[in-house]
């Protein structure tokens, strides 16, 4: 700020990515920019699968829709790299921020009190975790059909479209996985995990990039956590019809 | 009321510290927290011990010297109060306090609880003032503010820069610091022109000091004497993304 006030220099490319990687706030910017592209997928994700509901789509609509999706070609692969992108992008800025913070307060103090943080800010590192390794585990489950998996390269569904290939029968597989009341609580769980972490999430995500005031501040701490729980409501309700019979 | 204190004390910076237990008798409960600390400095310098070091000065609660992590919580269990302005009665015959200097990295103990609060200053140098050309003061109103404009400037400009968002933040963060002081500019005319390089410059000087980052726990507003509002986080991070993303040098 010494000497000219008033010109403002324009930064170099370099100098805009340092600030992005390097700073407190550049990172968290990452870490909210990240989460929310990771969001916006989870909702279409959910949605998607809602046509497993006969009302929706059932056996016919769903591998439908999943034989559209998996026909995608490139682009397919590109919303791959990208999700992996905002998924490796998401968890390195937050190693970076926890590093920071811990060393940070070197000495801690005698007590540790809470006086207003929500249970889910509190927990985010531990639901971030959880999450992370749920999601390998779910990759490999319906996406790579390796882990839970018996006799799913089997199932195959012929599309009454007209068109009569014979697809992968995503839809019969979700069946199977969820007659069974393990892999059934191991799913509820999960989303219900996303959903703690998406309850600070959203509404901080908000906070983090600026796009909020006194205004909306009180609106946006509600928003948070009632999409979160809609999202996990979502996710939870195609497990749950189908433990108890309700999809079959 | 009689109490036990539990304080740290620590020599200088480069000592190991430990808690010390004091035995307090005929506490007032119209005392200030301070005085009866006062009492206990009385007692041991009677007894030819090293009183215990603290920091403060107004005791009006606008100075923002004092500090103290009292039970774990900055400034005490009362809100919006600055340890000066906090009083005995808060408490119960019995009690055990604790009472811990500012815990961070960037703030270092000088001696039992008085920490070297320097980094505030240093981050003050970078950006906490407006350039202006010496000469006459300008006629009051000569420049139009709205009055929304004008409290929340002044609402940022409450912080007497104590440093008990960081005590109280878990992630050691300064934000709640850095956005009243961008803020109170960010409202005003005057603010304009430096205003994108301040808070480049100055979160700069935060994040060079070692504070944390800020999680959006919110523990800075509930312990902040001034209560100011974390709304000052949010319009600093706009208005450094906004300064990130143009490119301003
Ligand atoms: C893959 C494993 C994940 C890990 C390890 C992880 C970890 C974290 C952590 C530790 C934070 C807090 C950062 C801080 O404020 O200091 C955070 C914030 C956040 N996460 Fe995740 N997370 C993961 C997955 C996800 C997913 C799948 C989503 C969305 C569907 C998501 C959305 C968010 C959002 C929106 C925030 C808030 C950003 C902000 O505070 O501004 N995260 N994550
Ligand atoms: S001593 Fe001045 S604010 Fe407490």
């Amino acid at each position: 700020m010494e000497g000219d006030v008033v010109s403002v220099q324009p930064a170099g490319v370099a100098k805009v990515v340092a600030r992005l990687t390097q700073s407190s706030l550049g990172l968290k910017a990452l870490v909210a920019v990240t989460g929310l592209g990771l969001v916006a997928f989870a909702f279409v994700h959910m949605a998607g699968h809602l046509q497993m509901f006969a009302l929706l789509g059932g056996q016919e609509g769903y591998n439908q829709y999943a034989h559209k999706l998996q026909s995608l070609g490139a682009l397919k692969w590109a919303a791959r790299a990208g999700l992996l992108a905002l998924t490796l992008v998401h968890v390195i800025a937050t190693l970076k921020l926890i590093a920071r913070n811990r060393s940070a307060r070197p000495i801690g103090y005698a007590s540790n009190h809470w006086l207003t943080a929500s249970v889910a800010s509190q927990t985010m590192r531990v639901t971030g975790p959880i999450l992370l390794f749920f999601i390998i585990y779910h990759l490999l489950h319906f996406t790579a059909l390796v882990v839970s998996a018996q006799g799913y390269e089997a199932m195959e569904y012929m599309l009454r479209d007209g068109s009569n290939l014979v697809v992968g029968d995503a839809y019969g597989r979700m069946v199977q996985a969820f007659r069974d009341p393990l892999l059934t609580v191991v799913y509820v769980l999960a989303v219900g995990l996303l959903g703690v972490h998406l309850a600070h999430g959203i509404s901080s995500l908000f906070q983090t990039l600026g796009l909020t005031n006194s205004t909306y501040r009180p609106a946006l701490a509600t928003a948070g956590p009632l999409l979160a729980g809609l999202l996990t409501a979502g996710f939870a309700v195609v497990p749950l019809a189908i433990l108890t019979g309700v999809i079959q | 009321m009689n109490l036990t204190l539990k304080v740290w004390r620590q020599k200088n910076a480069q000592a190991a510290g430990a808690f010390v237990d004091y035995a307090m008798s005929d506490v007032s409960p119209d005392m200030s927290f301070l005085e009866m600390l006062d009492g206990l400095n009385e007692t041991l310098q009677a007894k030819g011990q090293e009183p215990v070091a603290f920091d403060h000065d107004c005791r009006e609660g606008i100075c923002g010297t004092c500090s103290l992590v009292i039970n774990g919580i900055p400034h005490g269990p009362d809100r919006a109060t600055t340890t000066c302005q906090l009083h005995m009665r808060k408490f119960k015959a019995g009690d055990v306090i604790t009472i811990e200097p500012w815990r961070a990295a960037p703030f270092a103990v000088i001696r039992d609880l008085v920490v070297d609060r320097g980094a505030f200053e240093r981050i003050q140098r970078r950006g906490g003032f407006v350039s202006v050309g010496t000469g006459h003061a300008p006629d009051a109103n000569a420049m139009a503010i709205p009055k929304r404009q004008a409290d929340l400037a002044m609402d940022a400009a409450q912080c007497i820069g104590c440093g008990a968002c960081v005590a109280a933040c878990k992630n050691a963060s300064a934000m709640l610091f850095v956005g009243a002081k961008v803020s109170q500019y960010a409202h005003l005319p005057q603010g304009q022109p430096e205003r994108f390089r301040r808070v480049l410059a100055m979160v700069e000087q935060h994040d060079a000091e070692g504070f944390g980052a800020c999680t959006n726990y919110q523990e800075c507003e509930a312990v902040c004497p001034k209560e100011i509002s974390v709304r000052v986080i949010g319009e600093m991070n706009r208005d450094y993304l906004r300064a990130v993303l143009v490119g301003v040098e």
